[in-house]
Formats: C-alpha cells, structure tokens, sequence
C-alpha cells in the first residue's frame, strides 16, 4: 500500500550522520581530550569507568532486594546466592569483571571508599557465586569445545565456584534427576533410550529452519541455566546481554511472535514449580541483564582497559544453512548501531513501555515462558490450512497425536516447531536416524508425564500448572498396592 | 516431479506455493482460502453492520484494485448489504497519479461503483509537485501522508459514508510495527496493528488486507487479470521505513512466517497504563476542526509552514523556532475548509 521504493532510490536509506555532535573534550570533566564517543556524546577514560561502574549497578541493584526497592542503595540483601550466566562472549567477559570488582572481591578503583574496608557495605552482597556455562558444540556441527579453556578463566578468580553443563544435558535424565529436588516423574520417551547427545541431535534435526536452530539453542541454553540456578539456591541470575544484545533479541523475539514475552526479554522471575511457589514452598530466580544499558561499543573498550581476556563464543550457524532471523536482525541492528547509535537505546526504551496484552493460559511446555491464551485459534482463523472444520473440544488431544503439545506452547515455541522456511535444511547430524518422532527437553517430558497420567484416569482432572501428576483416580486401590505406597511407613509385624 | 494435487481439495493439480503457509494449492482453492481469510477478518472484527455506506480508498495500485474486486464480491455472496463507494486522492504527482487515477477510473466502470476524486490542489491549494519543489525530496513523505489521510476523511464526509477501508496489507502492518519500535513512536505502536481505528470525530478506518500478504495480493490479481497500475512513487521515500522493508524482506526470504508473526506480536503487547497516561489528550485544530492532539493539526502546521516559506517548521524545532519568531500567522494565509462530519452534509456530487 505504502509508495514508496527504497530499492530504486539511494535516497531510501537515512543519510549518515557525525559521529559526535559537537567537541573533542570529555563532556563529563571538560577538560580531558575524549577517548570513547557513546552515543554522540565525547569522554575521556578516567570518566568513562564511573560512567559503566555505575550503569551496571543502577541495572542491578535496585532488584537485588526481594522486593525491588527503586534506585536508591539500601542495604543489599538477597534471599540466596548468585549464578552468572557465562558464555565466554565479550557481555558475559565485562559482566563476570563488573560482577567479582563490585561485589566478590572488591576493586577500590571501582567502588567509593567512604567508610573504610570494614564498613557493613563492603560486605559480599552474595554469600557464594557461581559460574555457569553451557557448551553448546554438539550442537553445532564444526565448533570447538571451549569448556577447559573458560574452566581455567573461571578458576582464576577467587571467590567463585564454576559449574559446567553441556546442551546435551536438556535431555539427560541423570541431569534432571539431579536437578528436580522433588523428583518430577520422567516419561520414558526416545530420549532415555537414546544418549543425550543423540536425543538432542534428533531433536535438532527435526528442526524445520534455520531460525528455528538458532531459537532452540538459546532457550536450551537459558532454561539450562534457570534450573541450575534454581538448584544452586541462587536467588538471582544474571546474563551478560548488552543494551545492543538486548536490541537484537527484542527484535529479533518479535519477528518470531514473542509480542507477549517482550517483558521477560529484559528481566524476570522464573520459579520451576508455580504450585509449590504460590505456597510459597520454593523461591524464584530472578534473572537481570545488568548490561542492559551498556552498548557492545562500551563492553568491548571496557574489555580493552581492563585487559579482559575474552575467549568467545561460537555463532550459531550450521553447514549449509542460510542466516535466520536472530542473525539477520543482528546484522540489521549491528548496521543502525553503528550510524544511528539511539536506534538501539530507542528499542530498548520502547519496548520497556510495553506489556503483554491478553489472557496467559499458562506456562509454555518447552521454553517455561508465559504462553497467551487462544493462540492456536488466531493462527487457524488468520491462515486456512484445511477445508475441515477444526475440531472443538474441552477435552485435551491426546498425547500420543503430533499436536498433542500444541495446547501447551506459546506462539514462538510453536511456531518454532512448525513454520518452514522456503527450502528444506539440509541433513545436519549424518549419524541420526529420523524414523521416530524425537524426544523432548526433560522438563518437557516430566509435564508431558503428567498429562499422560491424567489422560489415562478416568475422572480425573489435568491441570497443566502443577506440579505433581495431578490425577484425582476414584478407583479402589488393593490391598497389597497400598502397602507398597505406604512402603517403608509400615512397621512389620 | 511429478505434478501435486492440491494440500486443500486433493482433487486438482497444485499451482502456486502460498507464500503464507507454504502449501501447493490449486487456483480454486486459492481464490477460496484468500476470501475467506478476508472474510474471516471482517466478521470476526465486526468491521460493518448492514446498510453502512463504505468507502474504498482506491489508488489505482494493486492492493486497492483487489480490495474492492474481494469487497464486491464478499458483500454479494455473504449479503453484507454495503453500499460500496470508491475514493481517490489526486496529490498532484505529474506522470505518476495521473496514471493510476485512470486505472481507479477503468475500476469504477468495471465494479460499477460511484466514484470521488478529491485532489490535494483543491483541499490544501499545493500539489505534491509544489510542495516537492519547495521542500526537496527529504521529508516530503511527511507532507503526503498526512495530507492524504486528513483528505481520505474529508472525501468520506464529502461522500456521506461510515467507514473508509483501505489496502493496507500484512506487510506494511509488519513493516509499520518494525518502524515504530525503531524510532520509539509509542503512541502510533500502540495503534498500528488495530485492524478499525476511530477517533471521537473522525470516521471509521478500516483494514481487511491486515492478515493478507502482499505476494497474495498480486498473486490474487494475476490470476484474476485484475486491472491495476504498478508503478512505485517518484518522489524519494521516507529514509525510516526504507529501512524497515528492506529488513523485513530479509526476514520474510529467511522464514516466510515473520509477517504473521510480527503482527501478532504487535497484537500481543499493549502500551503500559502508567505510559498511556503520559500520552495527549485528542482535541480539535482550532483552525479546521480536525482531530489533532495539539492546538494545530499537523496537515494545518505543515500547510502553515509551507505558506510562509518555512516548509521544515512542522517537521524541526529550528524551523518551528525561526518560524515562531516571525510571529503569527496573518489574516489572510490559505487554510484547509472547516471538517465536517458526515451527515452535517448534503452527500458531494460523484463522477458518473
């Protein structure tokens, strides 16, 4: 409908502008000469370290808190330790530095010295620090295994404990097990048959997109790493994501259908049992982006002065493939960035302004993200796949049908499993066998084993939001079937 | 290959891959499952109610020549009882809408519609090729955009209808969505996806392309050899959508689905309520008694701007300053009529 032809015309595209608008003198202390422009605006180093110090602090600080207290600095107190997401990337590098010079072991060049090295507040905020990186190369086809080399980055510093996971472990019952205090049944699905490491390749195989690849690995990753919190007993998690990073993943969430999670793209609580926390029986984590106003620009001069030694990170790309959307839009973003630095900022401050809209029908099966309600509806009415009549019915499809998980994802989750793109990826683990339907992410599989529960019992009720099978059986139970659940409260005779 | 039946009546052979949903279809199917969408649109927004005298804002461009081909035929087999009006707006684009004016006057005899041309020249007293001249090719989207639609609802009134339907399509709703988280227009975010917006004293405006992509629409058009003038604008676009199509195709190439879903994720969040409070307060231009959300309208501000020879005083603050320190406006500067609402109006006399 729009006239207009960017193609066709250079004028199309916003003409470039100065880098900064108007001197070469720090804006801060006027009177150094400028070392780094941030966002138009000139300064000189020995400003520019308070600047980040206290940028990443006023991102986290204030939620530090149970209940977030607003910018002011109370007395830190958190509910429990601290887990920081680690991926050997550059946010993640400056985050991890920012993270021990604050508050593991503190740098005075840093921090404000008043009151002494006893004063109450330079107290640990965290009583223990964990490190935790998901390696992610089964994943990917061709990339190298940089667990040993983070290992000994992490070891290095004092005053943190590392804890390294693999992606494979999404569908390691060991590793569930492990993790599940409560010991959440397990569906006996492919995957506890299967290795993890080829579970997770079936999985990935089956994959439709390249989009698709890129979106599972990093929910993988970050719901691998929400667990490993929640178990550490780490009240907050936090992840290296810069103002640009955050840019690129609000985008690039939209352009997948994430609208209703653009709140949980920059900060969340996240309990693994709603049940058990509305009780009040578990505490959440709360997961920070405390670069989140912090552009790449800044992390990498950040990195450069403090001397960070940053291994980084594969891209996630496969053999064969054509970028996906997380890709393009961290191209497109990285592009503007560099012209047009407030685009990103403008991104971050407009979507911060928004909040889901609609019904939430629970949480989503696969990436433990709120998913909104009526979804498949929307997508049946809005694009006609059939001539039938879809069917209506209170009654949950049954788990053994291919939509069986359908009711339960959200938009992204879903769409992630079933939109195609205009060619077929290419076969990416050659080894893999693609004749059964592969296996789901373990704490997928521990609701699917609910749902198959109270599928099979009659009267019963299903509740997706619990935490236990939740199967209200009327049957008699035996005699001998009763002791056996009462086994090790009877005494014997 | 082998030749595929069609994924939807298994009885024909597939013709075309619908860029929605990457199915082989036949031409039938396609024509049903493209009206029908639309369909499903309308009724389930409950866009008209029986009676309602509607507009179609013709361009002469593709999406606005299927849109009243697909409304004509919708409101004959569903009986939605319309009476159905075209609309054209002339900006005065030498060799470009003269053109297109032709083709939405082939439309009006093919659909047998009554149809309204009102020109830019008439309302505002500039063509697009004056005020290009005064302005430049920079920012001169501005001016058009806002002058056509202040005169889309000046030609309803003149017309006497409710409701203005326009083509916008699912990619410009998802490129328009992309736009405004861009630059960070919240006010505008918060209503681009809706599918009917109306103003306390505006006309209902409506959009039953939202969730038809735009490779349908010419593949509806195609298949149907519908009559239509394709020929993009001559004058240079505005530099931020640029930007946002030329993304957009990228991701529509990678994942056909991005449209969709970019509109749903539009449909998804809403502005927060402490954030909406802080919006203005709609009122009406004091000097055409059009909505506007300051004491002038932007198509009075910038038709102000343009009298006094300061065309960038509604578009930059040094303009608006050199212009403010000119002081007022004189007695005898060329302003738009006084709006109407419909019905204030004997119905305007329309080209037979």
């Amino acid at each position: 409908m729009s006239c207009e032809n960017p193609t066709t015309d250079t004028d199309a595209l916003m003409p470039r502008r100065k880098k900064y608008d108007k001197s070469r003198t720090c804006v801060k202390c006027k009177e150094n000469v400028g070392n780094i422009v941030v966002r138009h605006a000139v300064y000189c180093r020995a400003c520019f370290v308070p600047l980040m110090t206290f940028r990443f602090r006023r991102s986290l600080e204030p939620f530090v808190n149970a209940k977030p207290d607003g910018p002011r600095r109370t007395a830190l107190k958190p509910l429990g330790h601290l887990t920081i997401g680690f991926s050997g990337g550059l946010g993640s590098s400056v985050l991890l530095n920012l993270i021990h010079r604050c508050y593991v072991s503190p740098d005075p060049a840093l921090l404000n010295q008043d009151g002494g090295k006893d004063h109450p507040s330079k107290d640990p905020v965290w009583r223990k620090v964990f490190v935790c990186y998901v390696e992610t190369c089964d994943a990917i086809p061709g990339t190298k295994d940089r667990t040993e080399e983070i290992r000994n980055l992490v070891q290095g510093l004092n005053g943190v404990e590392f804890i390294p996971l693999r992606i494979q472990d999404a569908f390691d019952i060991s590793w569930w097990r492990k993790i599940s205090p409560k010991n959440l049944p397990f569906i006996p699905t492919d995957a506890s048959v299967q290795s993890p490491s080829s579970a997770l390749q079936a999985y990935l195989g089956s994959l439709p997109t390249s989009t698709a690849l890129a979106t599972t690995v990093g929910m993988l990753t970050r719901v691998l790493l929400q667990y490993t919190a929640f178990q550490t007993g780490s009240s907050h998690l936090v992840l290296g994501t810069s103002l640009t990073s955050l840019a690129v993943s609000l985008i690039s969430s939209i352009s997948q259908g994430g609208g209703f999670h653009v709140k949980e793209e920059a900060q969340e609580e996240w309990f693994p049992y709603p049940v058990a926390f509305a009780q009040g029986q578990v505490k959440s984590v709360r997961i920070i982006r405390p670069l989140r106003d912090v552009s790449t620009k800044e992390c990498a001069v950040w990195a450069w002065w403090a001397r960070l030694d940053v291994i980084g990170r594969e891209q996630w790309e496969w053999p064969g493939t054509k970028p996906g959307l997380g890709r393009l839009t961290k191209d497109f973003i990285r592009g503007l960035e560099k012209d047009y630095p407030s685009t990103v900022s403008a991104i971050v401050r407009t979507c911060a302004k928004l909040a889901p809209k609609g019904e939430t029908s629970g949480r989503c099966m696969l990436c433990e993200r709120p998913a909104q309600a009526g979804v498949q509806e929307w997508k049946a009415r809005i694009a006609i796949r059939s001539w039938k009549e879809p069917a209506h019915s209170n009654t949950p499809p049954s788990v053994a049908s291919a939509d069986a998980l359908a009711p339960y994802l959200c938009y992204v989750c879903h769409t992630t499993l079933t939109s195609r793109g205009t060619r077929a990826l290419p076969s990416l683990f050659a080894s893999i066998s693609t004749g059964h339907t592969p296996a789901v992410p373990t704490w997928t599989s521990s609701r699917v084993t609910q749902l198959h529960s109270a599928a099979a019992a009659q009267d019963s009720f299903l509740d997706v939001e619990t935490d236990e099978p939740v199967v209200v059986s009327r049957r008699k139970m035996g005699q001998e079937e009763l002791r056996q659940a009462l086994n090790g409260f009877i005494l014997e005779d | 290959m082998p030749p595929r039946n069609c994924a939807l009546c298994d009885k024909a052979r597939a013709i075309v891959k619908r860029p929605k949903t990457g199915q082989q279809i036949c031409k039938d199917c396609f024509f049903h499952v493209f009206e029908t969408e639309v369909h499903n649109t309308i009724t389930e927004a409950q866009l008209f109610k029986p009676g309602d005298r509607v507009a179609i804002g013709a361009s002469g461009g593709k999406d606005s020549t299927v849109l009243a081909y697909v409304m004509k035929a919708l409101n004959d087999r569903y009986q939605y009882g319309l009476e159905l009006f075209l609309l054209s707006i002339d900006e005065g684009i030498t060799g470009y809408r003269d053109d297109s004016l032709e083709t939405v006057k082939r439309n009006q005899q093919q659909y047998d519609m009554p149809l309204k041309i009102l020109s830019y020249d008439e309302l505002y007293g500039w063509t697009m090729d004056a005020i290009v001249s005064q302005v430049g090719k920079k920012n001169n989207c501005t001016f058009c955009g806002v002058f056509r639609r202040q005169a889309l609802d000046r030609g309803a009134a003149m017309l006497n209808v409710d409701h203005i339907v326009t083509g916008h399509n699912a990619d410009d709703i998802a490129e328009t969505v992309l736009m405004n988280i861009m630059r960070g227009d919240i006010a505008r975010l918060g209503r681009c996806t809706s599918i009917c917006t109306q103003g306390e004293d505006t006309i209902k405006r409506s959009k039953p392309f939202k969730y038809a992509y735009e490779k349908e629409i010419v593949m509806y058009a195609y298949f149907k050899k519908l009559d239509y003038f394709s020929t993009e604008c001559i004058y240079s676009p505005d530099a931020y959508r640029g930007h946002a199509r030329v993304f957009l195709k990228d991701l529509e190439a990678a994942r056909p689905s991005a449209i969709i879903d970019i509109i749903h994720s539009g449909e998804a969040f809403e502005i927060k309520e402490e954030v909406k409070a802080t919006q203005k307060i709609q009122q009406t231009c004091k000097r055409c008694g059009y909505m506007s959300s300051n004491e002038l309208c932007k198509a009075c501000s910038l038709l102000e701007g343009l009298e006094r020879g300061v065309p960038q005083a509604a578009i930059t603050d040094r303009a608006r300053k050199k212009l403010a320190s000119e002081g007022g406006a004189s007695e005898n500067l060329r302003t738009i009529p006084y709006f109407q609402r419909p019905g204030a109006l004997p119905p305007t006399a329309i080209v037979p």
